[in-house]
């Protein structure tokens, strides 16, 4: 609904914006070498952070393209579908990012 | 007219004829927010990248150098920026806070935007030289 | 006395329509209904547009002026220049009739549901004595339903379900002020995807709005009170 995209564009501001600045005002030339990823995502609260942005953002993402649909006028029966799709779709790209975060963060402990 | 199926209809949208700050606002937050949908995925897609080791990484970040993606880089922000200064702006809005500052509101928000944008893309060009 | 040109829609469903131009005689003190009007008694008797009060307070003679919805019958000539066209065509989201004519029986259908009273509260003169044996002051509500809000709104566009400006408006100032209305019902009227939650704050309705009903501030209090009233049910249950 309304107030949950309202409220998780909000949070996006804050987790967001420190993700740029992580990523790019931290190493020299602003891009991570695969060494320095391995080394970003090794820090707990960084980990965290990452994931916690990619479900705040998939959430929004996703609910906005429900929202862009709902103003094509799709059916009620549409939206129970396109509702339980988004859901299975925002689990996979979550799941996705859990498991490459975790994956990459291994490779350095 | 309502005759024309509905992603023709949808097309009202983008008529700016008549419209002002807020139907201008309205029309870049949906063009923000799906080009900003798209770099999810592709960002999401190539940090697959990162599993397949240094070398596929690093090549990768070496061509994310280049001008040419430097460049798309600012289109990014350009987008990221309005879409989130726009979403505080229309967030107020659609609790009826400042309606009748709404279209002052929309040229601040392009004002931030564009002087951000400006900032970012400074920042962009120094650090990677 | 100047000539304006103008280009009015001329058409019927069923057949692409077309801008036709007419040049009229008439004082830059007319208004642009005059202008129509001339045109149909003296040029073209097949001209269909809707007009009753002349005066802004019945909302019949909505239209799009250069592409900005007005009602005619405010739209002074002199606001044009007697040498530009003056593009006329029909209002935008409403089945189209021909010519400037639209079908509003959707936007008067949806009036009736919430129950629209017409008689309100004066709040403007509530500070002042009444006269001798006046109870109350009253005074029409503002919405004249001429549908304006209707067109410029960009949801309304591809989202036929979606109540609108007008109706959203309605429905808060039936909770604002219920002249006993059901409140329960027109809660749950508002409190769906296609009521009060698919407007985008595109504030094309209340810009447009000629009789200071501002829809976009309606909706916005409307939020406020259903998310207050889903907060109290949350935190304090039943």
């Amino acid at each position: 609904m309304w107030i949950w995209q309202a409220f998780t564009g909000l949070l996006l501001l804050v987790l967001l914006a420190l993700h740029m600045i992580f990523n790019h005002f931290v190493v020299e030339g602003g891009l991570r070498t695969y060494r320095d990823v391995v080394a970003y995502l090794s820090h707990p609260l960084v980990f965290a952070w990452e994931i916690a942005l990619l479900i705040v953002v998939t959430a929004h993402a996703l609910m906005g393209v429900r929202a862009i649909l709902l103003d094509l006028g799709i059916r009620p029966a549409t939206d129970r579908w396109l509702k339980r799709g988004l859901t299975l779709l925002a689990l996979g790209i979550i799941g996705y990012g859990m498991w490459l975060s975790w994956l990459i963060r291994s490779r350095g402990l | 007219m309502t005759t024309e199926p509905r992603w023709k209809r949808a097309r009202g949208w983008m008529d700016l004829r008549g419209r002002r700050e807020g139907g201008l606002a309205f029309l870049l937050m949906r063009l923000t927010g799906i080009g900003l949908v798209i770099y999810l995925f592709l960002h999401l897609y190539v940090l697959r990248l990162l599993a397949q080791g240094p070398e596929a990484w690093d090549a990768f970040i070496a061509t994310a150098k280049s001008p040419l993606f430097l460049m798309l880089d600012g289109i990014l922000i350009l987008g990221l920026l309005y879409h989130a200064f726009n979403g505080v702006r229309v967030t107020l809005l659609g609790l009826g806070i400042g309606v009748p500052l709404q279209a002052r509101l929309f040229w601040g928000v392009m004002v931030l935007t564009l002087l951000l944008t400006g900032v970012a893309v400074y920042a962009i060009f120094a650090l990677t030289g | 006395m100047p000539t304006w040109q103008l280009r009015l829609l001329r058409g019927r469903p069923g057949n692409p329509p077309r801008l036709q131009t007419y040049r009229v005689e008439l004082p830059a003190e007319a208004y642009l209904i005059d202008a129509v009007e001339k045109i149909w008694a003296e040029q073209d008797r097949d001209l269909l547009f809707r007009h009753a009060c002349h005066h802004a307070s019945c909302g019949a003679c909505g239209v799009r002026v250069n592409g900005r919805e007005r009602l005619m019958c405010i739209t002074p000539l002199r606001e044009f220049a007697p040498d530009r066209p003056i593009v006329v065509e029909p209002l935008r989201h409403f089945p189209w009739l021909g010519d400037l004519l639209v079908d509003v029986s959707p936007m008067m259908r949806r009036m009736m549901a919430v129950g629209f009273a017409v008689i309100r509260r004066d709040e403007l003169t509530a500070d002042r004595p009444l006269p001798e044996g006046v109870e109350k002051a009253t005074r029409f509500e503002d919405c004249i339903e001429c549908g304006l809000c209707l067109s410029a709104c960009p949801v309304m566009a591809a989202d036929e379900a979606y109540l609108g400006p007008a109706t959203l408006a309605a429905i808060e100032r039936m909770l604002a002020e219920p002249r006993g209305a059901d409140r329960g019902r027109l809660l749950a009227l508002a409190d769906d995807p296609h009521g009060v939650w698919r407007c985008h704050s595109a504030m094309e309705c209340t810009a447009v709005c000629p009789s200071n009903v501002d829809p976009a501030a309606a909706i916005g209090r409307l939020r406020r009170y259903l998310l207050a009233e889903k907060l109290r049910r949350w935190l304090g249950g039943g």
